[in-house]
Order: structure tokens, then sequence, then C-alpha cells
């Protein structure tokens, strides 16, 4: 008796499939949990259940790991093997809990040489930790070569306020000129000396700012022209050289003509 | 011709109007309610539990129904229209013919994409009444639009498909009108569907609290939506070409004469044809997507391609090796129907050795999530070969060579039982292969360079690639077509002599094209984790675990296996129309293909 079409045709496609779904079966199987709201405040934790929720939220919710490593140098982000020491000392006058937490939260503002502004804020969402969650993360991060001695009250009590409903920081909107601006970087401002900006400029000086919008924040460009030396220098580039004075001489007008412009680099 | 179009599917006929009323029905009853529901949504419960199998999968496996469902409709409308258009231009009756057979296909489908989608609007209020209120919030214009989209191409596609033989003849022009207008409709329900899809990824247009800012317009042109928008419309032209294509081969196989196994092979052809070169242009657009998805998110990207789902692109990657290689084994089989055909047999090795190796580079891992000492065991997460193979650069670099071999087996099919009579037919095959070469080097030449460029520099490389790539496409065939015009045949195409194992092969197409689409669509949810919408309403459901990915197979072949199941059914219904009807076949006499003829496509 011959087999009718439709049982041979299904038979395959059957088999086709099953090909797929063992394959998938057979492979690593990973799950991605939600994360688990953890609250400690009010309640007496020892440091040692402190690091122990830290280190699980650095797995888990934190999602840290999809760009840092601990004790393997990544190609994303810093390894934080010895953060906990090194902390203490990455800023005169700033104590290693004091870096931390800002690392965590303006991450932007603190940038690592020699790594893009990638990090988002922990304490907004996606990520959207919590207080305790912060405590507890940041005493994970001492535990790496530090001391724990992070308490509650170092965590600014408007981190993580926004809560699992808010959403990412909205974009910073600056009321200046763009047009107005690039004349301000070519001409009063002197930026033209050192940088180029897409079109305008060669100078290999200081960096291309061609895309400076993609890779830093509004903050970051802001800042770095009224006080270049506070945000560090960029790696790869002489410390000092950018003149501190630029914010003195323009007019509030040409500086947030000027930033408008740079915000259009990307 | 009044009573044969009366009689057409008649059990098709009846359940679209009982589909079509149950929709209306729900619509309805839906915009009326909705008002009251806002205002309630607060006493409500956030989620309902779906009785036995629980509210995710429910809603998992009718979403992906309707989807399928609806990439159907939408896509093989598209090309029964280019082939219509070709019929007409041509004067030939048999495309006529195969526009009215694809169309009939659609129509079919038609009421049962309905029928899902109202079970998935039911599944949406009931089981997750707060997430729907919050996109409610959003998107209610937009609800509306759809609605009368929805109904403007039922009606448009109605009067194409029953108007075929009234509209024939001088008045074919306003037939064809009616199939760009329904193409138009559709595409357009595509884009709204989309923009509620590509919200829920990348929201904007919203305020931190999910509110909307200024216009719907803003959360409707999100940072994925046009992106999406491309992908999913090539996509579905692909997959309805595949799904034509499968039905072709499932008639070649239950044929009982020659002259069936002629016509249902070439409708094989054509619908793998179509299916062909949408596929080609797809990796572009998905490179897009992914782009847009790192501009929208560093996190979310990185989760995506690095995180938690870097196996599914391993997956992904294996099921597009199996699509390029079954595809030319398709026409590398089928060139053995064509006389004269042995003059190319030769660049068979060469081709399959390409698409191998581009296989296994393009599977190749980048950076997987492993665990502690499977990475120690590989030699840190980048693994030295790994490593180099792994990247962009190399992927694209594979990529296109890809698919450039994969269109110089469409070439050598072209032209496999013709002899160019014209007199400059060396010079012209000298340049094509110089196009090939120099297009390959170009290729090669970006490919190895990007390794030593920053990425973002790498990331321009690709369109030049591309741009190789498209120009030598467009060349040979600039070049191909004069050269092998009026030429000398060596023999007609012997339609319906083809092996059947080539009839599997397009199954095996069709089969794992709907199984990746479904996989896709779990990388598009899955990417959100715990969200409904990234950042701004949370799944706080206890079904917020992204399953892995075995469990998620698991559903998609159950779903897929489903689907099948009930396409079968449909198009077994609507054969059943076709066997009361014992003196014609389907719509115009049915074209005698058997003992040859030298078409191409
Ligand atoms: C999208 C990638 C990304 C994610 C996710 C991420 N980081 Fe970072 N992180 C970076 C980069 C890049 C730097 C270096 C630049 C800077 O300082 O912002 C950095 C810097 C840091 C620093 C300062 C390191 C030093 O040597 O001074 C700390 C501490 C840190 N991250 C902790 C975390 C923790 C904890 C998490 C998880 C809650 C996290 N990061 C998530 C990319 C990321
Ligand atoms: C005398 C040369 C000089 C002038 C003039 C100058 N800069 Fe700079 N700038 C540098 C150098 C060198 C660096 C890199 C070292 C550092 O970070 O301080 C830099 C860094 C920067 C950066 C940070 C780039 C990054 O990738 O993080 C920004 C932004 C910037 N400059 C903007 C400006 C603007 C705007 C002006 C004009 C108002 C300006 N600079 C004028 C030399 C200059
Ligand atoms: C040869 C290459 C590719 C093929 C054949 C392919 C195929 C498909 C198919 C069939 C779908 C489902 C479309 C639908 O729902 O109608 C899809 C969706 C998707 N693809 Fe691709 N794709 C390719 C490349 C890529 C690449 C390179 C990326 C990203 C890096 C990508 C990301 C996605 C995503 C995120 C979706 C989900 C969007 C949706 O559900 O519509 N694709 N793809």
């Amino acid at each position: 008796m011959r087999v009718p079409v439709g049982v041979k045709v299904g038979a395959f496609s059957l088999l086709v499939m099953g090909g797929y779904a063992y394959f998938a079966n057979s492979i690593p199987q990973i799950e991605s949990k939600p994360p688990q709201e953890l609250s400690l405040e009010g309640g007496s934790v020892t440091p040692a259940q402190l690091v122990r929720a830290g280190e699980e939220i650095f797995k888990t919710k934190g999602t840290c790991e999809i760009c840092h490593r601990i004790g393997q140098k990544g190609t994303r982000a810093p390894d934080l093997a010895g953060i906990g020491g090194r902390a203490g000392k990455a800023r005169a006058g700033t104590s290693a809990t004091q870096y931390l937490v800002e690392s965590l939260l303006q991450p932007g503002a603190l940038l690592v040489e020699g790594y893009p502004n990638i990090m988002p804020a922990v304490d907004k969402p996606p990520i959207a930790l919590n207080r305790s969650e912060l405590w507890a993360l940041t005493a994970f991060l001492q535990s790496l070569g530090g001391t724990v001695d992070v308490v509650l009250a170092d965590i600014p009590a408007t981190a993580g306020a926004a809560g699992p409903g808010g959403a990412a920081a909205a974009a910073v909107k600056v009321p200046g000129d763009p047009a107005a601006g690039a004349a301000v970087f070519a001409g009063k401002g002197t930026c033209i000396a050192c940088h180029k900006a897409g079109k305008l400029g060669a100078s290999p000086v200081g960096p291309d700012l061609s895309q400076i919008a993609r890779i830093q924040t509004p903050e970051y460009i802001m800042k770095k022209i009224l006080d270049p030396a506070a945000l560090g220098t960029v790696a790869g580039y002489p410390k000092g050289v950018m003149p501190p004075t630029l914010g003195q001489s323009l007019t509030a007008r040409e500086y947030t003509d000027l930033v408008a412009f740079l915000l259009t680099l990307k | 011709m009044k009573a044969r179009t009366s009689s057409s599917s008649l059990a098709t006929r009846g359940s679209f109007h009982c589909a079509w009323l149950v929709f209306c029905a729900a619509a309805l009853a839906l915009a009326a309610t909705l008002p009251a529901e806002a205002q309630e949504a607060a006493r409500d419960p956030a989620y309902r539990a779906f009785p036995l199998i629980g509210s995710r999968l429910a809603v998992w496996a009718v979403a992906q129904l309707h989807l399928n469902f609806a990439a159907f409709i939408l896509g093989v409308p598209i090309f029964a229209l280019i082939i219509e258009i070709i019929g007409w231009r041509t004067g030939e009756p048999r495309y006529d013919w195969l526009s009215h057979e694809f169309v009939k296909l659609t129509f079919a489908a038609f009421s049962t994409t309905a029928l899902l989608g109202a079970a998935l609007l039911f599944l949406f209020v009931g089981y997750y009444p707060r997430f729907w209120t919050y996109m409610t919030s959003i998107f209610f214009p937009t609800y509306w639009v759809y609605a009368l989209l929805f109904f403007a191409e039922t009606f448009t596609v109605y009067l194409w498909y029953y108007g075929w033989d009234w509209l024939a003849g001088p008045r074919k022009w306003i037939h064809v009108g009616l199939g760009v207008l329904s193409n138009l409709f559709g595409t357009a329900i595509l884009f709204v569907a989309n923009s509620w899809v590509t919200f829920m990824i990348s929201p904007g247009g919203v305020d931190e609290s999910g509110a909307l800012k200024g216009s719907v317009w803003g959360a409707i042109n999100n940072f994925t939506w046009m992106p999406i928008n491309i992908h999913r419309l090539i996509a579905n032209i692909v997959f309805g070409g595949t799904i034509a294509a499968a039905y072709a081969a499932f008639r070649f196989l239950a044929a009982k004469t020659d002259e069936e196994r002629a016509r249902y092979d070439w409708m094989g052809y054509i619908g793998n044809f179509v299916a062909l070169a949408a596929f080609i242009v797809l990796p572009f657009a998905g490179y897009w997507l992914g782009r847009e998805i790192y501009a929208f998110n560093q996190t979310m990207g990185i989760t995506m391609m690095g995180g938690f789902m870097s196996w599914l692109w391993i997956i992904q990657a294996i099921l597009i090796g199996i699509l390029f290689l079954g595809s030319n084994y398709y026409l590398w089989l089928g060139m053995e129907r064509i006389p004269g055909s042995e003059r190319y047999r030769k660049y068979v090795p060469p081709m399959l050795i390409v698409l191998t190796l581009g296989f296994m580079v393009w599977a190749t891992p980048r950076s997987l999530v492993l665990t502690l000492d499977e990475a120690r065991a590989m030699g840190g997460t980048h693994h030295p070969l790994l490593g180099v193979l792994g990247v962009m650069s190399a992927k694209n670099t594979v990529v296109n060579l890809m698919i450039l071999t994969t269109f110089l087996s469409f070439v050598l099919y072209r032209r496999a039982n013709r002899v160019s009579t014209r007199g400059w037919v060396g010079t012209g095959m000298a340049v094509q292969w110089a196009a090939f070469g120099v297009a390959a080097a170009i290729v090669v030449f970006y490919g190895v360079y990007g390794y030593f460029v920053e990425s973002i520099v790498r990331i321009g490389f690709s369109v030049y690639q591309v741009l190789a790539v498209l120009a030598a496409i467009v060349l040979v065939m600039a070049i191909d077509i004069p050269m092998f015009r009026g030429a000398r045949s060596t023999g007609r195409i012997r339609w319906g002599t083809i092996a059947p194992r080539s009839q599997y092969v397009l199954i095996l197409l069709a089969v794992t094209f709907t199984w990746l689409m479904g996989l896709m669509g779990f990388a598009r949810s899955g990417i959100r984790q715990h969200w409904h919408v990234y950042g701004i309403l949370r799944d706080t459901s206890p079904e917020a675990v992204t399953p892995a990915l075995g469990y998620a197979a698991n559903v998609i072949t159950v779903v897929t296996i489903v689907f099948f199941a009930l396409v079968m059914f449909i198009f077994w219904l609507g054969g059943l129309g076709e066997k009361g009807r014992t003196a014609t076949h389907g719509h115009a006499p049915a074209p005698m293909l058997a003992g040859g003829s030298d078409a191409d496509a």
C-alpha cells in the first residue's frame, strides 16, 4: 500500500521541526528572571548578609555582568576586581563610599579613562534599583578589595525614587541655536584650534568631537566646557591643555548656542 | 461565469462571513466599553489567569498564529499582484491563472486571520487588563484606523477576487488597480500594528510616567517602528512565497497526471523565486533593525546580542544557513530538468563550498554567556578563533558572499537551456564574471579591513559591501536580459520532471521559515524581559520570567504544527470547492505546461 502524500509530508515536517526543537533544548538553558524587590530599610542586617544580597543583585537585577567582569578585563567596561580598594583613591577628597555611589547614580559624570559613557544610571529604569538594593550593591563592591562600611544613609534619599513606573531620563533640551553655536565653535570659542567637529576644523590636538553627542551625555559636555579638569582627561590626550577659562570668556547666550551645536554632533 | 463564481469554495466564504461578523461585533463592543474600562482600571485586577495553560502561553500561541496568518495574507497578494501584472503585460494566461490561484489561497486564510485577531484582542482585554488599558490610553486613535483599514482591505480583496472575470479584458487595468489598492491597505495595516509592537520594545513620545507627551505620532514613530516595518514587509513576502511554494509542492507530490505535475512544478518554482528574491535583502534590513535597537538602548542591544539571548542568534544563523543551502539546492535540482544545463554542473561544488563555509562563519558565536568553567575552557569569553570569526565584520562578509553565490545559482539556472546568439556574448560574459569578481573582492577587502578600524567606521563599511553586491546584481542582470533575448534554445524546460525530493526541499524551506518567524517573534518579545512596555510598564505577573530557548522552541514548534494543520485544513476546504466543479480547474482553464515551455521568471 502506498503511503499517502499528506502523511509523508507531515512526517517530514515534524522531523524538521523536531530537529530544531531538539537542538534548542540541547544548548545551555538560560532564563531571564524578573528582579526581586529587596527591602532592608528599618531591619538590621549584618555586613555579610548585605554583601551576599549585593552580589545577587550584581548578577541578576543589576545586569552589571552584561558589561562588567570581576577579575577579567572586559572590552566594554572596567574590570571591577579590587574596586573596593581603588575607589577610595580614585579622587582626592572623595571617600570610597561616595565614589562608588556616584559611579552608580551618575555614571556619566565620573568616567573611567578610556571607556565610553554607556553605563546607565542604575536607579533609573530599566535597571531601577531601589535604595536598599543600592546599599547592598555598594557593600558588595566594597567587599571587592576594600572594607564594607556603607550605611543606608550614604545612599541619597532621592535615589530610585522614580521606581518601576518611571521612564528613562528625558532628553535634555538646550534652548540654544545650533547654527550660532557652530559660529562660536569656529570663532570666539577657539575650539576649532584644537578640535574637529564634523566638517569644521581638522586639528588633532584634542579629541575629534564629530560624534560627541552620541558618546557623551549633555551634562558631561556642558561641564567639560566650564571646567575641563574636573572631569579628568580623555585617555590618550595631554592633561591641562584644554583651556579652563572658556566658561568666563563666553556669554551665556554663546555658551547655550555652543552646547546646542555640540549636541547635534552624532 | 456567475455559477462558477458562486460555487467557488462555499465553505470558505461561509466561514469568512462568520468570522467577519465576530470580528466586527468584538471590535464594536470593545470600542463602546473602552472609556468605561479606563475609569475602572484602578479597581480592575492587573491580570487574570487563563485556565489550564496560563495567560502567557495563551497569548503567545494566539499571537504567533495570528501573525503567521497575517503575514501570509499580506505577503501573498504582493507577489500575486506582480504576477498578475506580468500576465497582463505579456498576455500569457498562465500567469493570470497563477495569480488568481494565489489570491484564492489568501482568501481562504482571511477569515482565520480575522478570527485569531479577535481572539487575541479578547485575551488582552480579559487577561491583561492593565496592560491593555495602558496601551489604549496611548493608541486609542489608531484602533479606529486599524479597524477601518481592515474593513477597506477586506472589501478590496473581495472585489479583487470576485471581480476577476468581470474585470478582464479591456477592464483589466481596473482589476490591477484593485490589486494595488488592497496591497496598500494591507501594508498600512501592518504599519499600524507594528506601531503597537515596537512601542512596547522602544517606547517613544511619552514622559517618565508613561503618559503621552505630544500627539500619538511620537509613540507611533518610535526607534524600531520603521526598521520593523521594512523587515517584516520583506519577511512577509518571503513567507508568502515559501508557503505558496510548499502548497505547490504538496499538489505536485499528490498529482496524478503529468499535466498537473507540470503546472505545480512551475507554481512551486515561481513561489520559490519570489521568496528568494526578497530573502536576499532581508539580512540588510535585519542589521538596520539591530542597529536601531542599540541606538535606543545599549543595554537592550547587548542583552539581545550578547546576553541571555546570544544562543538564539546561533539558532537563527543555522536556520538562515539552511534556507540559503536549501534554495540553492532547489535551483541545482531544477537545472536537471533543463536540457543543456550539463554545461554548468561543474560550478555546483565550488558554490556548495562557499555556502557551507559561509554558513559556518555566520553561525560562529560572538560572545556567549557561559558558565565560568565553560569560559575558561574556551579561553575567555572571546575564544581566539571564535573571537576572530565571530565578529560583525566576518559575518557581514560571509552573508554578502552567500548572497552573491545564490545569485550566481540563479543566473546559471536562467541560462541553463539557452545559448546566446549575440555577437558580443564573449565580452558580455567576461564583464559579468568581472562584476562577480569585483563585488566579491570589495566585500572581502572591507571585511578584512574592518578588523583594523573603529567599530563606528566598520559599520559604514557594511554599506559599501552591500552596495557592491547590489551593483553587481544590477549590472549582471542588465547584461543578461539583452544577451539572452531571442537566444537559441537547447531544449524546453521539462516542467514536471524535477526530482520529487526537490519538492521536499520546498517544504523544508516553508517549515524552516515559519519556525524562524516564531523564533524571531520570541526574540522581539524576549528582549523586553520583565517589561510589558520597556522601562514603563512592568510585568508583575507570576509569569514575568522570560523562558529559556528550549522551552520557547517547544512552544514555537507546537504552534507551528497547529499553524500548518490549520493551513492544510483550509486549503483542503478550498480544494473541496474545486472538486465540486468538475468541468473547470480553478479560474481560467489551467494552462497546459506539460511537454514544455521555455518559461523563466
Ligand atoms: C552598558 C554597560 C554597563 C552596565 C550595564 C553597567 N556598567 Fe558600570 N561601567 C560601564 C562603563 C563603560 C564604565 C566606565 C565609564 C564610566 O565610568 O562610566 C563603568 C564604570 C563603573 C564603575 C566605576 C569603575 C572604576 O573603576 O572606577 C563602577 C563601580 C561600576 N561601573 C559599577 C557597575 C554596577 C554595580 C553595575 C550594575 C548595577 C554596572 N556598573 C552596570 C558600563 C556598564
Ligand atoms: C588648546 C586646545 C583646546 C581648545 C582651544 C579647546 N579644547 Fe577641548 N580638549 C582639548 C584637549 C587636549 C582635550 C582632551 C583632554 C581632556 O579631556 O582634557 C579636550 C577635550 C574636550 C572634550 C571632551 C571630549 C571627550 O571625548 O570626552 C570636549 C567636549 C571639548 N574638549 C570641547 C571643547 C569646546 C566646546 C571648546 C571650545 C569652547 C574646546 N574644547 C576648546 C583641547 C582644547
Ligand atoms: C538573513 C537574515 C535574516 C532573516 C532571514 C530574518 C528573518 C526574520 C523573520 C522571518 C522575522 C519575522 C517577521 C515577521 O514577524 O513577520 C524576523 C523578525 C525579526 N528579526 Fe530578522 N532576519 C534576518 C536578519 C536579522 C538580523 C541581522 C537581526 C538583528 C540583529 C534581526 C532581528 C529581528 C528581530 C528583532 C525580529 C523581530 C521583529 C518582529 O517580530 O517583527 N533579523 N526576522
